[in-house]
């Protein structure tokens, strides 16, 4: 299957669930302009891959992989619409589908940046909300010239940014350390052999292991 | 009365706790964990007093097994004073941890540690408006030389209130923690409502346990809330509050200088430069080694020497008592055990320890992790598997319970499998030095490590790809290099003799009496009669050897024991080659090391995979010396 294809049929079932309930077929369909016979089809094979469930007469519902995709591309595709309607200047139904043809082939860290040139607008032109990225921190913390620790060099020094971890115990764990955001660190050894990075962290010297330096966003300082 | 010492790790509370109290240290295990932790009396202005030292940790939060014991410890001795025990150093971040006891209700004392290395870099702490702000005693102390000592104890004896300190967080979470403390019901206010609804909002399990619905809930809706609304987790933003709170107190007590900092760079650091820290490793292990044979040898002398003199009689006296030639003879063999187990296993085991414990508060051990921790990483292990796999060299029995330590359970199995197959333990060692090194060579024995060296490394590879998982990421404070306690060495060797004790030798004991019997009744030399041709056929090796093999399984410290006795002979040379001597060893350094470690692994991991590690060690021993014995023919 065609991925451009997934993510769209995926978008129009977000779209349509945005406000809870199922999707209709007979709705994807009149959204999508091809026939119900087509879109049952397609679903019956997207059921199959795990990204939505699909009851058949009742409607379909998003499972969390394909939710995940969904939330992605329709974020993608707001963020356009608002860039082309504000920005360009372009009016009328055609920046809807300039909007979709332009998704797919965005990069997530054009994403990033389109969305904070526009300093983080939170709804597309037809007033639906833009959802959320995925980055776990705040829009004022959402800089460019944050890297993650492991990208540092040996003797730079930085400002913890801000923390990036799905795991409770290694984030309480290291923000008791002291890797609070605004504490000055310093790359005092990056150990060969895949070894950990050792920082300087006020005097205290840390080994933190590779894996776990993407969990430290910092800003380079100077 | 009972005082607790907390404390950050690296703090030297440890060795202000060896100040604070005599001889007669208990020390032990958490019970459910391998978390040390140690208690001793102590006299002090005709009252005795508890003293128990808390495992250090960096906060109370209970996010690891460190942080769960100290937390519990405090919560169920319920101590009538707290030594928060800071780094004077490091003001800030100690500062930290000193708040979360104050803010969980303790009556806490603080003790400034290291003073002196403070004061040699030309600071000063304006201890009273320190003590203003935080509204209780604080007593600076230098725990090395023991200055400050009385005065704190005293001032812990002495003064027993709660400090009215409390750390403000911003605006919106001080909202929720008032909110919060109206749901919670509290007993006597015992831990403070306070101290409960910040915890609440960290989404610390043990409280959220304990908790009313109606407070669960509301937490966690304030916790998905403050996401939403920062887009960060609010535990990330009370711990900041809280570091800024202790800068800025850190910045008023310390005049313009507000943190320390050390000049030693870590950069210039031999031990941790692969190309220094390699050798330097070596070195180390070498001379490890060496002590081993040599202290190792003295002290089984010495034993060997008393036990003849007073068990060895003992046991003899009551075999001729018995007058049954079949219960001598089993009494013969337990008595030959024991002393087997008394010299062969204690000396070297006890020496190791020692060197090991030295080793750990060098800090010379953090830097071998943190150097080999992007290898391991590719065997599919943590740096810190570098510890289990030295204790390892030990007993394996202490090997794979300190694996505990190590993260999910397929890391630690993968790690439990490596040290049983390719960790030589201390009795595997005798075999090899004492038989493979003694008669046949030097060169023959150091074959056999490099070829166990290869096959850690091979094993580890394929265990990695087998079981698929990303082993977690280390996050450890490497201390400054210092001189070991001598004192403090002695506990931490006591522990780990202790399990030894207490876990391996009853096993080995047990097994020993069984095998006795068996041997006496003739049971066991029957049963392996039809294994004799497979022996020298595949393996090269003469009948006898296969009873010593066989016994190997149960007891290696016997086997070369029993060699002997069966061969009739202590110099092996006459009986086996030294292609023979070669195989052997290196079967035996491959098979599961004994009975102990097999119902360790039982206990740790359960039958099923023990089982199977068991048979895939027995497989592989017999294949790699069938291997060797046919490349030893064929050259």
């Amino acid at each position: 299957m065609d991925p451009e294809i997934i993510e769209q049929y995926l978008k129009i079932i977000y779209k349509l669930t945005e406000g809870g309930g199922q999707a209709k077929t007979s709705d994807i369909a009149a959204e999508l302009d091809v026939a119900p016979a087509s879109v049952t089809e397609m679903l019956h094979k997207l059921s199959a891959k795990g990204y939505v469930r699909h009851e058949p007469y009742r409607g379909v519902v998003l499972k969390s992989k394909g939710k995940k995709i969904a939330t992605k591309v329709t974020r993608k595709h707001r963020l356009l619409e608002r860039f082309l309607t504000d920005f360009v200047g372009v009016k009328g139904p055609t920046t809807h589908q300039q909007a979709c043809k332009m998704e797919h082939a965005l990069t997530d860290e054009a994403e990033q940046s389109l969305c904070r040139m526009m300093q983080h607008p939170d709804k597309c032109p037809d007033g639906r909300e833009i959802p959320k990225c995925e980055r776990g921190i705040s829009c004022d913390k959402c800089t460019s010239c944050d890297v993650p620790l492991s990208e540092m060099r040996e003797g730079e020094t930085a400002v913890v940014s801000h923390l990036i971890s799905r795991d409770n115990d290694e984030l309480c764990s290291m923000l008791s350390m002291g890797f609070v955001p605004g504490s000055e660190i310093r790359i005092e050894k990056r150990i060969p052999m895949g070894g950990p990075i050792i920082i300087d962290l006020k005097g205290t010297k840390v080994a933190l292991s590779r894996t776990r330096g993407d969990v430290l966003h910092v800003i380079r300082a100077g | 009365m009972e005082i607790a010492l907390a404390g950050n790790p690296n703090v030297g509370k440890s060795m202000l706790f060896s100040q604070l109290t005599g001889v007669g240290v208990i020390a032990s295990n958490y019970p459910g964990t391998t978390v040390e932790y140690s208690e001793a009396k102590a006299k002090f202005m005709g009252l005795t007093l508890t003293v128990v030292d808390l495992p250090g940790t960096y906060s109370l939060a209970g996010n690891s097994d460190e942080e769960r014991v100290a937390t519990r410890l405090l919560t169920e001795r319920r101590s009538d004073s707290v030594i928060a025990v800071l780094d004077a150093t490091r003001l800030e971040r100690n500062l930290v941890f000193l708040f979360e006891l104050i803010e969980a209700g303790y009556s806490v004392v603080a003790a400034l540690n290291m003073y002196d290395l403070l004061r040699k870099s030309k600071l000063e702490v304006d201890v009273p408006k320190l003590e203003r702000i935080l509204m209780m005693p604080v007593i600076p102390t230098v725990a090395t030389k023991g200055e400050g000592v009385d005065s704190l104890l005293y001032t812990s004896v002495q003064i027993r209130r709660k400090s009215g300190f409390a750390v403000r967080y911003d605006s919106h979470i001080e909202g929720m923690i008032k909110e919060l403390e109206r749901v919670i019901h509290s007993d006597e206010g015992d831990p403070p409502v306070r101290s409960v609804a910040i915890r609440l909002l960290m989404g610390e399990q043990s409280v959220i346990d304990r908790a009313s619905d109606e407070a669960k809930q509301l937490s966690g809706r304030f916790r998905d809330e403050f996401r939403r609304t920062h887009g960060e987790d609010i535990v990330v933003h009370i711990q900041r509050d809280r570091f800024g709170e202790a800068g800025r107190i850190a910045g008023e007590v310390l005049g313009r200088a507000a943190t320390y900092r050390t000049r030693k760079s870590i950069a210039k650091d031999i031990t941790l430069r692969p190309a220094t820290g390699i050798p330097i490793l070596f070195g180390v292990l070498a001379l490890m080694f060496v002590i081993l044979v040599f202290f190792g040898g003295l002290l089984e002398g010495a034993l060997v020497h008393f036990y003849e003199h007073t068990g060895g009689i003992f046991f003899h006296d009551l075999g001729i008592r018995a007058g049954n030639h079949l219960a001598s003879g089993i009494l013969d063999g337990i008595s030959l055990s024991i002393e087997a187990m008394l010299a062969l296993v204690i000396p070297y085991i006890l020496v190791f320890y020692v060197m090991l414990s030295i080793l750990e508060d060098t800090g010379y051990l953090v830097r071998v992790v943190s150097l080999l921790d992007g290898v391991m990483h590719r065997l599919g292990l943590h740096g810190r598997a570098v510890i289990p796999m030295v204790v390892g060299f030990g007993c394996n029995v202490p090997a794979i319970l300190s694996t505990r330590t190590m993260g999910s359970r397929r890391e630690r199995l993968i790690l439990a499998t490596l040290i049983t197959i390719a960790v030589p333990c201390s009795a595997q060692t005798a075999i090899i030095i004492g038989a493979v090194g003694k008669f046949a060579g030097a060169w023959w024995a150091l074959l056999i490590y490099v070829i166990l060296m290869g096959m850690l490394v091979v094993l580890g590879l394929v265990l990695h790809r087998a079981i698929k998982f990303e082993p977690t990421g280390m996050c450890i404070e490497i201390p400054d290099m210092r001189w070991p306690s001598a004192r403090q060495s002695a506990i931490k060797t006591y522990i780990r003799l202790k399990e030894f004790l207490t876990i391996a030798f009853p096993l080995l004991l047990a097994g020993s009496i069984i095998i006795e019997t068996l041997l006496a009744y003739g049971v066991l030399q029957s049963l392996l009669r039809p294994a004799a041709p497979f022996m020298i056929s595949v393996l090269g090796l003469p009948s006898i050897a296969a009873v010593a093999l066989v016994f190997g399984v149960l007891r290696k410290e016997m086997a070369l024991q029993m060699l002997m006795v069966l061969s009739g002979t202590g110099n092996l040379a006459l009986v086996l080659s030294n292609h023979q001597m070669f195989v052997f060893a290196l079967v035996m350094a491959i098979f599961m090391p004994c009975i102990a470690a097999f119902a360790v692994m039982v206990k740790e991991f359960g039958l099923k995979s023990t089982a199977g590690v068991a048979a895939a060690s027995m497989a592989l021993a017999i294949a790699m010396g069938a291997f060797a014995n046919l490349l030893l023919k064929l050259s």
